[in-house]
């Protein structure tokens, strides 16, 4: 039995109790932007319930209003059976309503411990119990079996480990309603079958949770039910067992996918860069070769060094050894200016750190690195500033109202399009994607993976980071496997099997118990 | 209920009116008003004073935007105003050339925010820092140069200046159009002006695009140290001497102004028209209630008040659009 929107409401069929939060037409309108429709739906106590739709359809947006992030525009939420405002996020944590929202919205200058406690602070006689809540807080996430320290700065972890504490967090206040919106973005396998070991517990528990993503095996893995949304409006809900692949994303997109990887072969041209025994903070000895025409995969867990690697070779932080040839010279790359003058460009991985000016325009955002090319005569031309913008929100389907709009008015995967965007017509020969899809819909990860190709055929190499191993798995001519800090293998275009490839990243029991700092 | 949600919405349009009324509009009621009420306020005497009051802020006030923009502050420019006058004063009377005297004033002022660039790019210290530190220590330079007495300028031609005008208005109105024309350019269409932008909005971000973040953090103190060391020169020609006291206060009324002219302390928000119309509206505040009659001791608690009810309505007519 397939349900749709229409008749889960009034939802007389299911029994009292066994609803435990339903939705009656909850709307909401940003200025400029109607982001959801009246949506009619019924979750039930202890399911596992995905929510899956392209970037901008409104998942988000659902989630800001069920905890009291953002005021509704119209519609009711009857929690238990009773109406609620669900005004503040403190309202719905009291009811037992958390997320683990998609940006992290944790304290970067607190501990990871007072980041877990935050609001509920332990105290004794009006003093903060610093030194117990660091040591519950470890045993939380011990007992959660991840494998990151309480005591440090939460700025110090990576973006994935963040997320995992934002998770232990959201477990410890008493929660029965929880939401994650992409909380596997950031995430390698391991951490994420962590996680999904959790969220298994939880549900045990009787923990109702929605679970949003754009990873359509970890929607067949986990859930119960899956509602999709489109353009705001829910298109249909499906028990897992009755609906697969094909038929979701035909509701999400309105249209069919033959090939998400695009993938074509060229003939590997003049070498662009060679790095020959490079060291740095995070990793040594690293000897990787770029050249026109190819893609270059670095695989590896958080932490593995990969993202140092190459932010090393984008001169942010000096290299302790080894040599960087650059079209067979060698170079001193001492600042991302001189990267950017020899022919880098560098999506980064945090795009809310690294990537976006989040109060800027979108246009503004996408022509920064181009300014130079866009102006002549000091002042810069409004038509092609105009040009170049509308041409990268045409080309990526960047979801805005017009290219003037805030970059933080735009959905997450939106976002991580401008990062992407912003590179594609800088004209630069070596172009280094840190995790270049996080939160992007299945569509627009197809557009972009073309848009690889295109770069290639052009005469750049690219080098791709990703955590997700079938990404850098279908796309890279070499990938090769980092692990602490070392790279530990290579193989050539889908020569090794998911499971080695896993295995080397991994490398089987002894990386547990190894210091994380 | 969805009753909390449309209640918080309500009151927004009650203002509804209130919204409407940009800055500009503001600045021409408050001038309707004034010329109804005093008889005295629409005379060209007044205006021309006005309009020379306001023009010494207003000029700060556009070198003030482009560091706030970046997330700065420089809180130096008052002290910049003072200690300029008297190099001018000193070169004047050691028998420089005006041009020649003025040049050199203009690129102390510019050395002025070399440093403070310097401090905060190279040595890292925090923008207020570093610029509180000149603010005390360029008065006392002053104090030192001078002995603790004003320098009176001997050349009648270098305070001609500031008397005159040209087509009824004041040089120095004509010198705020000079100063705001190509800011208005250079902030929104050159490249250099995006940077200012982006370094304010996300400095890692903006370096990660290939923006020479150093170089736009100096240019962004440099052209304020340069600016109020033309106000310097102005003030100089408009009182006649050389007095390192003078320009009291003046960072403040130009973060003021700034502020009111819709500038964001937090980086990233600003033009140059809204600290140029903010600067207008404070003198017109200060103006009309020396023509009411109010008691200067009044008159600084009003001129509190209507900042913050300003920047108030503004924000939310901001946030209502
Ligand atoms: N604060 C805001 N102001 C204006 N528009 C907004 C705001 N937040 C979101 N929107 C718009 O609402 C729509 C829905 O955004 P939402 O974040 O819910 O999408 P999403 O489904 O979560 O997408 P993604 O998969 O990219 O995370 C988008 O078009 C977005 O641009
Ligand atoms: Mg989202």
């Amino acid at each position: 039995m397939t349900s749709t929107a229409q008749d889960l409401h009034p939802a007389p069929t299911l029994a009292p109790g066994r609803t435990i939060l339903e939705l009656n037409g909850l709307e909401k309108r940003y200025p400029g932007t109607h982001a959801l429709k009246p949506v009619h739906l019924a979750f039930k106590a202890g399911e596992i319930h995905a929510i899956v739709g392209e970037n901008g359809a409104g998942k988000s947006t659902l989630i800001k209003l069920l905890t009291g992030v953002m005021p509704r525009t119209s519609g009711e939420v009857i929690w238990e059976g009773k109406p609620t405002a669900l005004a503040t996020p403190h309202e719905a944590m009291a009811l037992g309503i958390n997320a683990v929202h998609q940006e992290v919205v944790l304290c970067r200058h607190l501990t990871v411990a007072a980041n877990m406690f935050l609001g509920e602070e332990e105290s004794r006689f009006g003093l903060l119990q610093q030194r117990a809540m660091v040591k519950d807080a470890q045993k939380i996430i011990d007992g959660l079996g991840f494998d990151l320290p309480a005591h440090v700065m939460l700025g110090d972890l990576t973006i994935g480990q963040q997320q995992l504490i934002a998770a232990a967090r959201a477990t410890v206040r008493g929660t029965k309603f929880l939401i994650f919106d992409e909380p596997t973005a950031y995430l390698t396998r391991k951490e994420a079958d962590q996680l999904f070991e959790l969220i298994r517990r939880l549900k045990g528990e009787g923990v109702t949770i929605i679970y949003i993503s754009h990873r359509m095996e970890e929607v067949f893995e986990l859930a119960d039910r899956v509602s999709v949304l489109r353009d705001g409006t829910l298109v249909g809900t499906r028990n897992i067992a009755e609906t697969d692949e094909p038929e979701l994303v035909k509701l999400m997109i309105n249209r069919s996918i033959e090939q998400i990887y695009h993938k074509e072969h060229f003939t590997p041209g003049a070498t662009i860069v060679e790095t020959k025994n490079l060291s740095g903070k995070g990793f040594e000895n690293v000897s990787v070769t770029v050249r026109a025409g190819e893609i270059v995969g670095l695989y590896g867990l958080i932490g593995a060094g990969r993202s140092e690697f190459v932010t090393t070779l984008y001169g942010r932080h000096r290299k302790s050894a080894g040599q960087i040839l650059w079209q067979g010279k060698e170079v001193q790359v001492n600042s991302e200016h001189d990267a950017i003058r020899l022919g880098m460009a560098l999506a980064p991985e945090s795009r809310r750190d690294q990537g976006l000016c989040l109060n800027l325009p979108v246009g503004m955002n996408l022509n920064l690195p181009i300014y130079k090319r866009i102006s002549s005569n000091f002042l810069i031309s409004g038509a092609k500033e105009k040009a170049e913008a509308d041409r990268q929100i045409a080309d990526l389907r960047i979801k805005t109202p017009t290219r003037h709009a805030l970059a933080s008015s735009l959905s997450g995967g939106n976002q991580q399009k401008i990062v992407i965007g912003k590179w594609l017509a800088h004209g630069a020969k070596l172009f280094i994607f840190d995790e270049p899809t996080v939160g992007v819909d299945v569509g627009t990860k197809a557009e972009i993976y073309r848009l690889f190709s295109t770069l290639l055929s052009k005469g750049a190499g690219i080098i791709l980071i990703s955590s997700y191993l079938p990404e850098v798995y279908e796309l890279a001519d070499t990938l090769h496997v980092f692990r602490r800090g070392k790279l530990v293998a290579t193989h050539g275009f889908r020569t090794a099997s998911h499971e080695d490839i896993l295995g080397q990243a991994l490398a089987e029991k002894q990386e547990k118990s190894g210091g994380q700092k | 209920m969805s009753t909390e949600a449309i209640a918080a919405e309500k009151p927004k349009r009650n203002f509804n009116a209130l919204f409407g009324l940009t800055l500009l509009g503001l600045l021409l009621l408050m001038w309707i008003v004034l010329a109804v009420a005093t008889p005295s306020f629409a005379t060209t005497l007044n205006i021309t004073n006005l309009l020379r009051q306001g023009s010494l802020i207003a000029i700060l006030a556009v070198g003030q935007t482009f560091v706030i923009i970046t997330g700065g502050i420089d809180l130096s420019v008052g002290a910049v105003v003072g200690f300029t006058t008297v190099i001018v004063a000193l070169l004047i009377n050691a028998g420089w050339p005006i041009w020649a005297a003025v040049l050199a004033t203009l690129l102390v002022g510019i050395a002025i925010g070399l440093f403070h660039g310097f401090g905060i790019v190279k040595m890292g210290l925090p923008p207020f820092i570093i610029t509180l530190a000149t603010m005390t220590s360029l008065r006392g330079i002053g104090l030192l140069m001078t002995n603790g007495n004003s320098i009176s300028i001997n050349s009648d031609s270098f305070q001609a200046f500031s008397r005159g005008s040209l087509a009824g208005i004041p040089y120095l109105f004509w010198m705020v159009i000079l100063v705001a024309i190509p800011s208005y350019i250079f902030l929104h269409h050159t490249r250099w002006g995006r940077y200012l932008f982006s370094v304010g909005s996300n400095a890692e971000a903006a370096r990660l695009s290939g923006v020479n973040v150093p170089r736009t953090i100096f240019m962004a103190y440099v052209l304020s140290g340069l600016l109020a060391a033309i106000v310097g020169v102005l003030l100089a020609s408009r009182i006649g001497i050389g007095n390192p006291t003078q320009g009291d206060t003046y960072e403040l009324q130009a973060i003021a102004s700034s502020v009111i002219g819709g500038t964001s302390l937090f980086g990233a928000i600003g033009s140059v028209h809204g600290p140029l119309i903010g600067s207008f509206i404070l003198s017109t505040i200060n103006n009309g209630a020396n023509l009411l009659n109010v008691n200067t001791f009044w008159q600084r608690v009003i001129t509190g008040l209507l900042i913050i009810v300003i920047v108030y309505f503004d924000g939310l007519r901001r946030r209502g659009k």
